[in-house]
């Protein structure tokens, strides 16, 4: 047990940035939740009408949660909490299978395991430091909603319910670690999870019972079945009651139980799921850097396009619930105007602003292409490669190439699961408004290509001129820029800081007249930038 | 004949650390040359010059005549490479790998020619090819690098310390896989820490430290640069023997007498030893004069590389003097 401390400071000190960052994010989300709610729907009855047509509209509670009345502080739970849930739900997976799955693929795990510290201990220390974690992101909620003025007893029962539902997915991060034999298979595993816990309580919320006066609900038995159902059953500002948190600590116990026998029992270096043999000889495809970068991106690219789609669906299937949601209060309308920044047809409005969140998943599914690349030259195998007559303005191109492939796939994703939800959608089914809005929608996806591609031609320079910084500076590039498209006009930040984000250039299709000009440019400053790039990758050593 | 590999006072700089100061290495065609110094010296560095994949900061460095930085992919058709530290990708089996590198060279273009040999060598070297890139231990990765290397015929291999991680079987079957391609003609750079595998396979040596070329030339022009170790018994000897020694041998360097400071490694159980260096071609003058004194328990160590390489590995080793430089 003395290798206990040691392990537990060990992981403390190796998330020492990490886990702090986690944890802003979460205090500054619960904040800035209660001034949002705030300042969009101020008074009570705007905020009866929002509750009201979210009780009206499963797409609504697909993606918010249990309706409990129109007070500020129930309507900030209803809006926010799903959401909190399922990122502390991401830091305890990754958090577990970083300290469990990870350590043991790259063999430190083995050094370990010989010392005094054995088997157990350190997924002791991995459990003890994941609750410390999931603790610590409970009480930034509970604070940052107390530091937006809303009462004590809610904010706490808010902050448990996160720090209940990060403990319960801690073990489900230590078991994923337990069944798949990579770190990569083990985070996969963990957000399926999520996924489906996500899902379970998103079918309990959308059939859930209305209540008589419209503005509650009470969920269906699926939510009971979801660690984030349970946090969202505590009814925080409304009946406080802790008691289905119970059922996360149970959850974890259980599952923590399970991890130990597991662990005590298996050999080292195996899993529940084995490795599977590859095959003998490479396919046909993989005979050169692009075969080789599209077989590496490959699953990632699926797991984009798929997202794209969701939110092509609910770009297609919400359209007549902002209508709905516009026509009831003026101020909202006019903040989804200002969100689009002109005055047309709302609901090509709203499915643009939408679009510009698939815009950002295009352009991050495009730099996790080019940080591939990164990757390889930093772990070695490229050294391999670029000892072979391959041109390294060559190489650099198919990245490039499938990091375009990744914008087109998730724009397309985006745009058919538009035109599945509109054509899918009762009042506007089979109509020429149908074929007007899916053309619009098309369109809206065709716009996003632009901002993507001079995102992906960034992370390309990045990558030619300061490779060591690439992987960091090329993330960052993508959040600063997609924070300043989407929240930029709503807080206000001078013009000049706008105009560097691509985002904010980008054709808004709908408005009344459509400035592509914005478009153009991107479209040569990204084609210069790559040619740039191809250029500075030639002219400097290789970077490990 | 034409050299292969020729470097000229070459230079890398990074940032304030000079891993290459002025590095000479000449490889002549056809020839496997042993590239020696210890860690940090500047082996991988200057294999990755003459790879392309760094660009020098002085000197000069051709491969076949051409620039490595600027022709590297023309070079790169006629080379074959194994890093010293092989980083496979973790979801490609080791087949999938091999055939990716192949192709990438241009080796696959006979295709039966290239789907026999690359059978041949994975059975040689009993590698499972399905196995993904993750799960090979560092032996077996090094196994995928080398296969990838001999599969198909090439006019050099660069090879860094290409045997480390394999056991000694597949030590053997390297060498003979290596020595069947050269046999064929192509030119070998082996960096290598492994004295017997530099013996066994190399047809000439460059020593260097701290970025420098301190010692080049054949095995046997090497051992003359080394001393013979001769020491024997001093039991029955007088004194006056043992004090004419000194002038009777003028070819004995070293030399300490039986009462003198113990030294290392001479076994002095009951009896006192003698023992002094000569410089091996002297050895025949310093026999007849031991013979004359009837020695008993006599014992010549043959020069051997492993002093040599002490001698220049060690950090307290004096700077390589010029007068030792390179051999004719």
């Amino acid at each position: 047990m003395n290798a206990l401390w040691p392990l537990l400071r060990l992981r403390i000190h190796r998330d020492r940035v990490q886990l702090p960052i986690w944890i802003a994010v979460f205090f500054g989300l619960a904040a800035l939740v209660v001034f949002a709610v705030d300042s969009s729907f101020g008074t009570s009855i705007e905020r009866q009408a929002l509750m009201r047509i979210a009780v009206g509209s499963p797409t609504i509670l697909i993606f918010r949660g249990e309706p409990q009345g129109a007070d500020v502080d129930a309507v900030a739970f209803f809006l926010i909490f799903a959401f909190l849930a399922t990122l502390v739900a991401f830091m305890s997976t990754f958090l577990a299978v970083r300290h469990t799955r990870a350590e043991e693929e790259s063999g430190r795990f083995e050094l370990i395991a010989a010392t005094p510290a054995g088997r157990l201990i350190p997924l002791l220390a991995t459990a003890l430091h994941g609750i410390v974690a999931a603790l610590a992101a409970g009480l930034a909620v509970a604070l940052g909603l107390l530091a937006g003025g809303l009462d004590g007893a809610g904010s706490t029962t808010t902050g448990g319910a996160v720090a209940g539902t990060g403990i319960a997915f801690l073990g489900v991060g230590l078991l994923a670690g337990q069944v798949m034999h990579t770190s990569r298979g083990a985070n996969g595993l963990g957000a399926a999870l999520i996924g489906l816990a996500y899902t379970l309580r998103a079918f309990g919320d959308a059939g859930g019972t209305a209540s008589a006066d419209g503005l509650s609900m009470s969920s269906a038995w699926p939510s009971w079945l979801s660690p984030i159902g349970w946090g969202q059953q505590t009814e925080a500002f409304t009946t406080n009651r802790p008691a289905p948190l119970a059922l996360d600590l149970a959850l974890a116990a259980v599952l923590f139980a399970v991890v130990v026998l597991l662990q005590s029992r298996r050999d080292l270096g195996t899993s529940l799921i084995g490795e599977r043999p590859g095959p003998q000889h490479a396919p046909r495809t993989l005979s050169g850097s692009l075969g080789l970068a599209w077989r590496l991106q490959r699953a990632p690219m699926i797991g984009w396009a798929l997202a794209g789609l969701v939110f092509g669906v609910l770009a297609g299937t919400l359209g007549e619930t902002v209508v709905e949601l516009v026509q009831s209060s003026a101020q909202v309308g006019e903040a989804l105007a200002r969100m689009a920044g002109g005055r047309a047809s709302i609901i090509d409005l709203f499915t643009d602003t939408i679009f510009g969140l698939v815009g950002v998943i295009a352009a991050a599914a495009a730099t996790q292409a080019m940080i591939r690349l990164r990757q390889e030259e930093a772990n070695g195998s490229a050294e391999l490669l670029l000892a072979l007559p391959l041109r390294r303005g060559r190489w650099i191109f198919d990245y490039l190439l499938v990091g375009t492939v990744s914008i087109a796939l998730v724009l397309l994703g985006a745009a058919g699961g538009a035109a599945a939800g509109l054509a899918s959608s009762s009042e506007v089914a089979g109509t020429a408004d149908t074929t007007a809005r899916v053309a619009s929608a098309a369109a809206s996806g065709v716009a996003q290509a632009p901002a993507a591609l001079l995102v992906l031609a960034i992370a390309a320079l990045l990558v030619a001129f300061v490779p060591r910084l690439s992987t960091g500076l090329s993330w960052g590039v993508l959040f600063v820029s997609a924070f300043i498209g989407e929240f930029g006009e709503l807080f206000g930040l001078p013009d000049w800081l706008l105009n560097l984000s691509p985002f904010t250039h980008t054709p808004t299709i709908g408005a009344a007249d459509v400035d592509s000009s914005g478009a153009w440019w991107m479209l040569g400053l990204a084609l210069a930038g790559a040619v740039a790039a191809g250029v500075g990758i030639r002219r400097r050593d290789l970077a490990l | 004949m034409s050299s292969v590999i020729e470097t000229r006072g070459l230079k890398k700089r990074f940032g304030r650390v000079r891993a290459l100061d002025g590095l000479d290495l000449t490889v002549a065609s056809g020839e496997v040359h042993g590239f020696l110094g210890p860690n940090g010296a500047g082996k991988s560095t200057t294999i990755r010059v003459l790879l392309g994949l760094y660009r020098p900061s002085g000197g000069t460095a051709t491969v076949f005549g051409q620039n490595p930085w600027s022709d590297a992919v023309a070079l790169h058709r006629r080379i074959a490479y194994v890093p010293g530290d092989v980083s496979l990708w973790p979801n490609l089996s080791g087949g999938e790998a091999i055939d990716l590198l192949c192709r990438l060279r241009g080796g696959t273009l006979d295709a039966a020619a290239y789907r026999d040999r690359r059978a041949h060598l994975v059975d040689a070297f009993q590698l499972d090819p399905t196995k993904k890139g993750r799960t090979y231990s560092k032996g077996n990765r090094q196994k995928v690098a080398l296969i990838a290397a001999l599969a198909a015929p090439v006019d050099l291999f660069i090879l860094d310390e290409p045997t480390s991680g394999l056991d000694p079987l597949m030590d053997a079957v390297f060498r003979r896989e290596l020595q069947a391609a050269t046999s064929e003609g192509a030119t070998v750079l082996l960096s290598s820490h492994i004295l017997s595998e530099v013996e066994h396979l190399c047809d000439r040596v460059s020593i260097i430290r701290a970025g420098r070329t301190v010692e080049t030339g054949t095995l046997a022009q090497l051992r003359h640069l080394t001393r013979t170790e001769v020491a024997f018994a001093s039991t029955g000897l007088t004194d006056a023997d043992l004090a004419g020694l000194a002038a009777r041998i003028p070819a004995a360097h070293d030399l300490v007498l039986g009462n003198g400071t113990p030294r290392a490694g001479i076994p002095r159980a009951g009896t006192a030893r003698v023992s002094f260096t000569a410089d091996s071609d002297a050895l025949p003058e310093v026999l007849p004069v031991l013979a004359d004194l009837r020695v008993q328990g006599l014992t010549v160590a043959p020069p051997s590389l492993e002093t040599l390489f002490l001698r220049h590995y060690r950090e307290d080793a004096p700077s390589p003097a010029p007068s030792t430089g390179p051999l004719p």
